[in-house]
């Protein structure tokens, strides 16, 4: 049932974003995956990247690979990997979402997201490589 | 995305339309930056046509509405719907701001 993986490299930063994405919402079609939910595999691969782009290779410049295959129909797992620094953005405490507006923290709300929008989100070091998988769609 | 302002004597109105992402989020968090050195205190962000909101989308809104906090303003989010107004809940960020159905509601409050 697994179809065979597809997969991209591209320049580790902001502008890959939108072919990264393109990529992966092609696998999402070819799988069955509704339409509506294609905004929401946007937001969990945007989330991901943009990490891998701020602080994979900092301050040198690397790539990015992207992997995808379907598990079953109508669900797809996706691994994006860099061979940058060890980085495990899973890792982090969860933002504190009962803060009021002044001390509402800015950041960790994307990796937040991820875990809400993508099912089975896993981190692993790997042959010098940070690995983070997912499985969509999620429950969210 | 764009973002098409209206001067008016209570507030700035904004009118955000497209997808707003890690590439284009600091222009709206600019845009609004703009206008409160210009002395607006309250900015009302008329969502009706956002269609994409990612985790740097809501840190401007939420940098704004921290900024303008104090002065004392306001953001206020008008015509939030679909993903982006999923995203606003699922992060609870819904209650930090006011939010109307339209523009014209949140202007009978100021």
């Amino acid at each position: 049932m697994e179809s065979p993986a597809h997969r991209l490299v591209l320049p580790a930063c902001v502008e890959s974003l939108e072919e990264f994405r393109r990529f992966v919402r092609g696998g999402a079609a070819a799988c069955g995956i509704a339409p509506g939910e294609v905004d929401k595999l946007d937001l969990v691969m945007e989330e991901i990247l943009i990490n891998v782009a701020r602080y994979a290779y900092v301050p040198e410049a690397g790539t990015a690979e992207v992997t995808y295959w379907q598990t079953s129909p109508g669900r797809l797992r996706v691994e994006i990997s860099d061979q940058g620094r060890p980085f495990d953005p899973l890792a982090a405490d969860p933002p504190d979402l009962s803060r009021g507006l002044a001390g509402r923290p800015i950041g960790g709300l994307g990796v937040f997201l991820v875990r809400t929008l993508a099912d089975s989100v896993a981190y692993r070091r790997e042959d010098g490589r940070n690995i983070l998988s997912f499985e969509f769609p999620g429950p969210g | 995305m764009t973002i098409e302002a209206t001067e008016l004597e209570k507030a700035v109105v904004l009118k955000v339309t497209g997808r707003m992402d890690a590439e284009n989020a600091p222009q709206f968090e600019q845009t609004c930056d703009l206008w409160i050195r210009r002395g607006a205190k309250h900015l009302i962000a008329e969502l009706d046509g956002l269609e994409y909101v990612s985790s740097m989308g809501l840190r401007s809104f939420l940098s704004v509405a921290q900024k303008l906090q104090p002065l004392p303003g306001s953001l206020i989010l008008c015509g939030l719907g679909g993903l982006p107004r999923q995203v606003f809940e699922m992060t609870r960020l819904l209650g930090l701001f006011p939010v109307f159905e339209t523009s014209g509601q949140a202007l009978a409050t100021l």
